[in-house]
């Protein structure tokens, strides 16, 4: 064990909390505001789908998906940027014996 | 006995060995094998898991069903499912599995110091998960039914014995392996029907990009027809009601017991983040083709059956009566069906879709265990949850802290077999279609675990007697308001019992945060390993240092 110098965890956990805010605000942009405003944008249309009904039966749905592997692959980026990652990662064997 | 039933049986009976092969093979030896599978699951193998556990038989059977009856209302249960992955990913999860415990309740109660707290939250978890399994008992007994053609209710009590002997069968670790299966075969029976149906229909194989062509198709017909447009917003209640359900659905996700406790399989925080990711792929695939569904039943229903005759009905309709689920009464006597003589449960879409669209006996039999393996998987995991907490948080940690393993797994297994048979019994008459019962247990975990696992997460001067008066100010909240206005047509601003979650977690929240800064701050202890969640495994804080260290 050594020691870690205060001021980078602490820029650590700023740098994931920023990130997740943002995530959460796109989440919440494309779901509740899209609901909010929806009788205005019933004039819009997505594959012959009104825009509010595409946004909660498909684009929603779809953002939410890219949002949270967009997640994984950065948080795994800041690990890696802050000097996180074990050298010897034990569950990404475990998935290669798997596949 | 048709071709059918035994062509569904065998498929079904089939699927059934499978599950129980798998399950006495992964037989937990250990308690950590029994409750949280050795922590050992890879991340895409857990996300399949959490798929199933989290698919029940309410988003199989009922979901578009739902969509289809209340239009664009019913997509607030699609954004809702889904969009609480979201808050549980990146709030929830990773800092729960890095604090290590068994259970949801373990966790409340080590984090707030208090056993007061373990208990109220073990208590909630044991309510919400018996009134969520109940959904799933009733809706197994609509498949049972429908296949055995026999009452809804005997069918109920078939998938009780059936759901009972299974779940005690094996641990989490057996339970986990069996969902990745139970996973496989649900998604592939979901997909195949609205596959064919969008090919019968629009000539193209992608469901979820044709069927727009459908539903403009549709609102031509509801114009002639002068009924309410099918992708018209908040035709069936308020905006409000709408937003509401919303949040009620992503923050009871958030909060369920069950579904939480998957993410302490996995190895790592890292991990955690990514079966997340794989979870609501998974799960998105079918939450993706639900409103498919609902569009081309709604077409087919529009305009191969509504304007028959009442003496040239499909073959199908006449199964499907005998369950009740379906009427059609000649109400203006012309011996023509039209489309409000037309009652649909929204139980029976799926279900009745491969006979609908003709699709052959295979299918149908393929739908039957699909929709099993929905109901079966989801109750696993929630007889887990339920066992999890009397037999580990209120037994072991509370009764009897020196029971040996073998009592322990004992009590375990005994508690599943209990709680299934009462929950079945509930079951035979459950008060309310399946999607109600479910959104009741969502208002009560987002009236209770979501805002007392969000504070004792990200704000650490949360503490004991602030999440005791959270959870009980939150659950009483959202019961008297489920009440309320189920049963005293009282409402603020067109928000039903469906929507109870928002006032629930609001007023816990609220409650939580009152109390705590009105007593005494936890311990530095308690407030250090509260930092300490913020960092990966490679970080501990400890006494206001942070120290590096190699995770093997």
């Amino acid at each position: 064990m050594k020691k870690m110098n205060p001021e980078r965890a602490k820029a650590y956990f700023r740098l994931r909390t920023t990130l997740i805010c943002i995530y959460l605000g796109i989440g919440v942009l494309v779901s509740f505001v899209v609901v909010l405003f929806a009788e205005n944008l019933s004039s819009f249309t997505v594959m012959g789908i009104p825009l509010p009904y595409y946004m909660g039966s498909q684009g929603a749905i779809v953002t939410f998906i890219v949002l949270l592997f967009f997640n994984a692959i950065i948080s795994d980026a800041v690990d890696k940027k802050f000097g996180l990652v074990p050298k010897d990662d034990p569950e990404e064997k475990d998935q290669a014996v798997n596949q | 006995m048709d071709a059918q039933f035994t062509v569904s049986l065998a498929l079904i009976v089939a699927t059934f060995g499978l599950y129980i092969g798998i399950a006495v093979y992964n037989k937990a030896r250990a308690t950590s094998d029994f409750y949280v599978a050795g922590r050992g699951v890879p991340p895409v193998f857990n996300g399949m898991a959490i798929g199933a556990d989290w698919m029940s038989a309410a988003s199989f059977i009922g979901l578009a069903g739902t969509v289809m009856i209340l239009g664009y209302d019913g997509l607030a249960y699609i954004m809702g499912w889904t969009g609480g992955y979201l808050l549980l990913t990146f709030l929830l999860a990773p800092q729960l599995r890095k604090y290590g415990r068994y259970t949801v309740p373990e966790f409340i109660g080590d984090r707030y110091r208090s056993n007061t707290a373990r208990l109220i939250a073990a208590v909630a978890t044991i309510i919400i998960s018996f009134t969520y399994s109940v959904g799933q008992l009733s809706g197994s007994g609509v498949v049972i039914g429908r296949l055995l053609e026999v009452d809804t209710m005997i069918g109920t009590l078939i998938g009780v014995v059936l759901i009972a002997f299974y779940s005690a069968m094996g641990g989490m670790k057996g339970i986990t392996w069996t969902q990745v299966a139970q996973y496989l075969v649900l998604i592939i029976a979901y997909l195949i029907p609205v596959i064919f149906m969008s090919l019968q229909l629009t000539q193209n194989p992608v469901p979820w990009l044709s069927y727009g062509e459908v539903i403009s198709e549709m609102r031509v017909l509801d114009q002639e027809l002068g009924i309410s447009e099918y992708i018209v917003p908040f035709t069936e209640g308020s905006k409000w009601q709408f937003i509401a359900l919303m949040f009620t659905l992503m923050a009871g996700t958030a909060g369920l017991p069950h579904v939480i406790v998957r993410f302490y399989t996995v190895k790592t925080m890292k991990a955690a983040r990514w079966s997340g990711a794989w979870a609501l792929l998974f799960i998105g695939l079918l939450y993706l083709s639900a409103p498919a569904y609902a569009a081309f039943s709604r077409f087919i229903l529009m305009t191969q059956v509504a304007g028959s005759s009442l003496g040239n009905l499909p073959a199908w309709t006449e199964a499907w009566v005998d369950t009740g689920k379906l009427s059609l009464a000649d109400g203006n006597g012309d011996g023509v069906l039209q489309w409000t003589e037309l009652v649909i449960s929204n139980d029976i879409v799926v279900m009745a879709t491969p006979e609908i669209a003709n699709l052959g006996i295979f299918i149908i039999g393929l739908m039957a265990a699909g929709a099993m393996a929905a109901a079966l998987s989801t109750a696993g995991g929630l007889m887990i949850a339920i066992s999890a907490a009397l037999s580990h948080d209120i037994y072991f940690r509370s009764i009897n802290p020196n029971a040996s393993e073998k009592k322990r797994l004992s009590v375990g297994r005994w508690s599943i077999v209990l709680a299934t048979v009462v929950a079945g019994l509930v079951a035979l008459n459950p008060p309310g279609a399946i999607t109600q019962i479910v959104a009741w247990a969502f208002a009560l975990a987002s009236g209770s675990f979501f805002p007392a696992l969000l504070l004792g997460v990200w704000w650490k001067r949360a503490n004991g007697p602030g999440v005791i008066a959270g959870m009980i100010v939150g659950l009483t909240v959202t019961l008297s308001y489920i009440f309320a206005s189920k049963f005293g047509g009282f409402t603020i601003l067109g928000i039903i019992d469906t929507g109870a979650g928002v006032f629930g977690a609001s007023a816990a929240i609220l409650a939580n945060v009152i109390v705590s800064l009105l007593t005494a701050p936890p311990s530095q202890q308690t407030q250090d390993e509260v930092t300490d969640l913020r960092y990966p495994e490679q970080i501990e804080y400890k006494n206001g240092e942070y120290w590096l260290k190699k995770v093997k």
